[in-house]
């Protein structure tokens, strides 16, 4: 690549700060892509951010202001909402509730994931039991007042919040969805107050007091530390010549400015994974498909995302770390498995791949930091998939020996098998647990996976992607070169986007449709504002509804492009019976929300054009790798040497900068025209 | 693989595709079966058994269904032995001759062939919505004999050579209130265990038949082994634990159920005479659902690691006198079963295993007593109500307290209560207070769930069906020298008369009124002197614990909202008073 540091070129700034490593990535107007790796500074992760372009600017013979100065956009993606919640750093809260209804919070709903785990203990309570304080006032099912509020309670709990030196709190009234009257009553008041107020039915205007309650507490949890972070970095960055506010990854995969965040950071817990659908939306257009199937494999995790006619589901029952949130967010499928993850021979002689992973520390045996049980990085080092040495992008060093050693001792001699056998099955395991992942993230939701081309993506996910795609009964893979970055790379590629939905119960039949368009067109109109204030060029509003059949405890939710009921009715039946196999001719429906995603259709970035060669590509190097049977010599080459229109037949392993590509026996390779891999599964 | 020795890395692969198929049997039948019971509440178990009706694989189930299906199994193939050929697919629900755990959970069994050798069975066990007998929606607790509660089933041939016998399918239909979502229920039982039996063959195939049987014990071996493992870690000796019911259904009555837990070094009995003979009411137990109780609580006491499939009970036997309430002979009722007396069997084997291992002994699980209510909605509809909200509180564990609220120990935690706001926008009802109770947890060093302090105005006249335990003892018992979590209570108001105290069992006709109940609490585990001093006060400030219960049972002084540590300190030392 070019140095771009011409006149008039302009950035497009993705950063993604995870645990281990700041992911940096720029595109310059004509497509040109950079890509930047920094340490992550958990303790002031804002530094990390500016050590990374500090790294951009040092490779262009630059200021950081240089690079920002030039900045038309910077998108960032950051884990310090989510772990304020893990590490449990959060503020201290106090809850106003209704009388009554105080303990929905630590009642969880009787509901634990796990059952047999049943010694676990749940997860803490975020708000205990003396500072959820109960006020009089009680709305009906109708949003009709029963009980008047009772000011005099409000104003005993703002004395008792301040004598308990609560620093966040948060609002959640029953029925408050149907009637918001009196939670707005508290908020004003609590308001002059606390700068941190969280009210449920601004944050999330649905039924269901738990998941309401639980939204408003994390988010009041949360929003202190996460939104004085995300201020200090844009004074800093404004202060290094950025001219535009940063835009921020939400659950939602869509992104918004920061301004409009800083009050509901709760919608920034997966900010990180959620941009992969803006890097399968980036993707599709070269693969040709829009039914696609994400699995991005990192240090301890594998996420699986699935796109359908271009559209990744959103839906608004997620739980981050114990917590439920009721907030729209990406339908992403989490399984521990990665580099990391920990292979061992339970008490009976049984292998077992995870869930269990070494974190970044120890990390694998093989990077020499202490840790000495075997890993999916070790096996893959046995087997001669990956190289000792350097190791992503040079951060650590692999040592063979180490890795030997540990998956001999702990997998070989108690299975009784040599160290090649051993390892294979560790990668045979976890291979087969991605498979399932992926088999869950579309079996389980109505989707054949062979009618989709999986995108393996992460540092690890480039290994795995062919041998996993085969078992899927994929007939492609696509790898992205910047697997590393793929999240960073999505930020880029996402559009503004803001969810609003009403509550509304009532018979299909009997809701006149001049009641639905007049809730629909506040919603617009609302979305609409929001967006235009955040500066987008292109406003594009879609209607989605949530029914059911009487009776029903759960809703499927439709797009509406007609309030003509019958053809409501027939697009309803036509996803019930795609995800059900059947339907109730008979069945009345019953509306229980509408909803409006409104869309601020950001610039792309051109796609970059690399220069074509017909010539066959050469090896840099041969090297033993243990196949699916034994050991063979197989040719090894440099990523950097590949061009659009070159062709690798398997097996073949492809260095790239922050990953390692495996193309399996019978598998061709093709670097397609936007510069990245397209493996064609060959039947073995 | 002819000499007999199989590849470890082979072997675990088998074992986790065979659980993943059972898993996504589980998905298929969420996504087709027609009543919400299934493809909402998941009250549904897929399993494989090996040829001989030996689970191998149950990755997808309900706690209480661990490994009551291999009677099933089983049963079938006494009945139909060599007749059984491809394509056939089977039906049968009695407890008394088709190894039934209780006759609304129906189970569809099709035989897996490989080759032509039959090789595993794929089988679905799920909860109908309707069954016929003397009540709507399967639980009639005025049942004094099986026939009252609907249609037996003994091993059936329902689908015959890939037909569908429509003779037995109309003899289902009309025997059933709801045959609508019976027929979509029953297809798609039928949908999932083909799918089931299609990978299983897939998957031998591949391994090649002799040596996919072969893997087949290997899971089954390793799964012994596992637990043989763990039981060895158990001193050998004699356990005795027990618990009760306080009546039949019809009267106050004291019931016991006994077991005897004998473990010689990597063997274990579990001897249940001496329990009570069998009842009038639907509180019997059948022979399936005796050993699932004791296979789940087996599998909760120890890691939860260790697979659930029938290997690792090869080396447990289990002794249950016929005509006893652990194995009753017909026409005995038993409904009930997977909760009462299941709850009472996990009980008794826990506080028996708790005596070998104290570490990790289990406090009981406050007992469910809550009503369902129905009656005419405004729209002229019938509703059927469950007052969930009123549940009781968990036992606690070494390194837990109690949960708060759950649904019932037979699902662990595996029931979501609704929220109180959705079942406003269903019922003529408000709600007046879901809140946790004060004073009624179980004390200890971890203590016991709270339980539910519940209260409901009811708009319309309604039926109730009283069906529970917890309300004339303690049933949360307490370990390890932790206390017993209080046992309830319950009110019924009508609008227009007095306060009423509502029987344990039966059914009554009452006006608009308000329901109100305190649920039982779970049982503390510890010495509640050894509870951290931090940690009660953090109770009293809760309001879940009094400053008074905080003195005598966790012999905690407290002065001026703090803990007054030299206080504590003394009053502990010098043992209670």
């Amino acid at each position: 690549m070019t140095n771009s540091d011409s006149d008039g070129a302009t950035w497009r700034i993705g950063v993604d700060v995870g645990g281990t490593f700041t992911d940096l990535v720029m595109i310059e107007s004509a497509g040109a892509t950079f890509v930047f790796k920094a340490p992550s500074v958990p303790a002031d992760p804002a530094s990390g951010v500016i050590a990374a372009l500090e790294l951009a600017a040092a490779q262009f013979g630059g200021a950081v202001a240089d690079i920002l100065a030039r900045c038309e956009l910077f998108v960032h993606g950051s884990t310090i909402a989510t772990n304020t919640l893990i590490e449990r750093k959060g503020a201290k809260v106090g809850l106003l509730t209704t009388e009554g209804f105080r303990d929905s919070l630590e009642i969880r709903r009787g509901w634990r994931d796990d059952v047999w785990a049943h010694r676990e203990p749940n997860p803490p309570v975020l708000v205990p039991r003396h500072l959820r304080l109960p006020v009089r006032g009680r709305v009906d099912a109708d949003g009709s007042v029963f009980q008047p509020l009772d000011r005099e309670d409000i104003v005993g709990i703002r004395t008792a919040f301040e004598r308990e030196g609560v620093e966040s709190v948060a609002i959640c009234l029953f029925n408050s969805f149907a009637n918001a009257r009196h939670e707005q009553t508290c908020a004003e008041e609590l308001r002059e107050h606390w700068d941190w107020v969280s009210v449920s039915h601004e944050i999330a205007p649905v039924i269901g007091e738990y998941e309401r309650s639980s939204t408003a507490v994390v988010n009041a949890y949360v929003a202190p530390r996460t939104a004085t972070y995300l201020q200090n970095l844009n004074e800093r960055l404004a202060g290094l010549g950025l001219l535009r506010p940063i835009l921020l990854t939400q659950n939602n995969g869509g992104v918004i400015p920061l301004e409009r965040i800083v009050a509901r950071p709760v919608s920034l817990l997966l900010s990180g994974p959620a941009a992969g659908v803006g890097a399968l939306a980036f993707y599709r257009q070269a693969i040709g498909s829009d039914n696609l199937i994400s699995m991005e494999i990192g240090g301890t995790s594998c996420d699986a995302l699935l796109m359908h006619r271009g559209d990744v589901a959103v839906s608004d029952e997620i739980k981050i770390e114990g917590y439920p949130l009721a907030l729209p967010s990406v339908d992403i499928h989490t399984i521990g498995a990665g580099g990391g993850t920990i292979a061992g021979v339970d008490s009976a002689g049984l292998l077992f791949v995870g869930p269990r992973g070494a974190g970044a520390n120890p990390g694998p045996a093989c990077y020499g930091l202490g840790g000495t049980a075997p890993t999916v990085t070790d096996a893959l080092l046995v087997l001669g998939r990956l190289k000792p040495g350097p190791y992503a992008g040079g951060a650590v060093s692999l040592d063979e020996d180490k890795a030997k050693t540990a998956v001999l001792e702990k997998v070989g001699r108690p299975l009784g098998i040599d160290l090649d056998a051993a390892a294979s099955g560790i990668i045979r395991l976890l291979e087969q647990n991605l498979l399932h992942a992926l088999q869950q993230i579309s079996i389980q939701r109505g989707y054949d996976p062979r009618e989709f081309t999986l995108v393996a993506a992460g540092g690890a996910g480039p290994m795995h992607g062919a041998s996993v795609g085969r078992m899927l009964g994929c007939r492609a893979v696509y790898i992205p070169r910047l697997s590393g970055v793929f999240c960073a790379l999505g930020m880029l590629h996402t559009d503004l986007r803001l969810d609003f939905v009403r509550t509304r119960y009532g018979r299909l039949d009997e809701v006149p449709a001049p009641e639905l368009e007049t809730i629909f067109a506040e919603l617009e109109a609302e979305a609409t504002a929001q967006l235009e204030a955040s500066g987008a060029p292109e406003i594009d509003c879609t209607r989605e509804i949530d029914l059911r059949y009487t009776g029903q405890s759960w809703d499927v939710r439709i797009p509406l492009d007609s309030l003509d009921k019958s053809e409501i009715r027939q697009r309803f039946e036509a996803e019930y019976d795609r995800l059900f196999g059947h339907i109730q001719p008979d069945g009345v429906l019953e509306m229980t929300a509408l909803r409006v995603v409104g869309t601020g259709r950001l610039p792309r970035a051109a796609a970059a054009q690399a220069d074509r060669s017909d010539g066959a590509p050469t090896p840099v190097e041969w090297r033993s790798v243990f196949l699916t049977e034994g050991r063979a010599e197989i040719d090894v080459y440099d990523g950097a040497d590949l061009r659009p229109g070159q062709h690798i037949a398997g097996p073949a392993l492809i260095a790239e900068h922050t990953t390692t590509v495996m193309v399996g026996p019978g598998d061709r390779l093709e670097v397609d025209g936007a510069n990245n891999f397209m493996i064609h599964l060959g039947d073995a | 693989m002819s000499d007999g020795t199989l590849d470890a890395v082979t072997l675990a692969l088998v074992q986790n595709r065979l659980d993943h198929i059972t898993k996504q049997m589980g998905w298929v039948m969420t996504r087709t079966a027609r009543s919400p019971i299934f493809n909402h509440a998941h009250d549904f178990s897929c399993y494989l058994t090996d040829r001989t009706g030996t689970i191998v694989a149950q990755a997808d189930g309900i706690p209480i269904h661990t490994g009551g299906g291999g009677f099933a199994a089983r049963a079938l193939i006494a009945a139909f032995g060599d007749t059984i050929v491809e394509e056939d697919a089977y039906l049968l629900s009695d407890p008394y001759v088709a190894g039934g755990n209780h006759l609304p959970d129906w189970v569809i069994l099709r035989p897996v062939f490989c080759d032509g050798t039959l090789t595993a069975f794929s089988c679905i066990r799920a909860h109908q919505s309707d069954i016929g007998g003397g009540a709507a929606g399967t639980y009639n607790p005025e049942a004094e004999e099986i026939f009252h509660e609907g249609i037996r089933l003994p091993p059936l041939k329902l689908v015959d050579r890939g037909e569908i016998r429509e003779d037995v399918w109309k003899l289902l239909m009309i025997n059933c209130r709801t045959p609508h979502y019976l027929d979509g229920d029953l297809r798609a039982m039928l949908g999932a265990t083909r799918i089931g039996a299609e990978q299983v063959a897939e998957h031998l195939t591949e391994l090649g038949v002799a040596q996919g049987l072969a893997y087949m014990d290997g899971i089954l071996d390793h799964a012994d082994k596992r637990l043989r493992v763990a039981i060895a870690d158990l001193p050998d000796g004699t356990y005795k634990g027990e618990d009760r019911f306080d009546n039949d259904c019809f009267e106050p009555m004291d019931i016991p159920i006994k077991a005897a837990v004998t473990v010689k070094g990597d063997a274990m009995t579990i001897d249940f005479t001496g329990s009570h003979e069998q009842i009038r009411g639907f509180k019997n137990s059948s022979f399936a659902n005796t050993y699932s109780s004791v296979y789940m609580a087996l599998s909760a006491f120890f890691d939860p690691a260790i697979p659930r499939n029938e290997g690792t009970y090869r080396n447990v036997e289990i002794v249950a006198p016929e005509g006893t309430i652990v194995n009753p002979r017909p026409p005995a009722p038993m409904t009930m079963n997977t909760v009462f007396p299941a709850c009472e069997i996990i009980h008794a084997v826990w506080r028996a295993l708790s005596k070998a291992d104290p570490d990790r002994s289990c406090a009981g699980w406050g007992k469910n007593a809550f009503p369902i209510t129905s009656g005419l909605g405004e729209d002229g509809n019938t509703f059927v109500m469950y007052h969930w909200f009123g549940s009781s509180g968990g036992g606690a564990v070494d390194g837990r307290d109690g949960f708060p609220q759950q649904g019932g120990l037979n699902s662990l935690c595996g029931l979501r209560i609704p929220n109180a706001e959705s079942f406003e926008q269903l019922f003529p009802i408000r709600f007046v207070r879901q809140e946790l109770r004060r004073d009624a947890a179980g004390a200890g060093k971890f203590r016991g769930g709270a339980g539910g302090d519940y209260a409901v105005d009811i708009f319309a006249p309604v039926q109730y069906a009283f069906r529970g335990e917890g309300y004339s003892m303690p049933t949360g018992f307490g370990m390890d020298g932790g206390g017993d979590g209080a046992m309830g209570s319950m009110k019924v108001t009508p609008e227009d008369g007095d306060a009423m105290i509502p029987p344990t069992y039966g059914v009554r006709h009452i006006a608009p009124s308000r329901l109100e109940m305190l649920a039982p609490g779970g049982g503390g585990w510890g010495d509640p002197y050894e509870r951290d001093p931090a940690l009660v006060l953090g109770d009293v400030k809760d309001g879940i614990v009094s400053p008074e219960k905080a003195l005598a049972e966790y012999g905690v002084v407290l002065k001026d909202g703090a803990v007054d540590l030299a206080a504590t300190e003394q009053r502990r030392t010098n043992g209670r008073t």
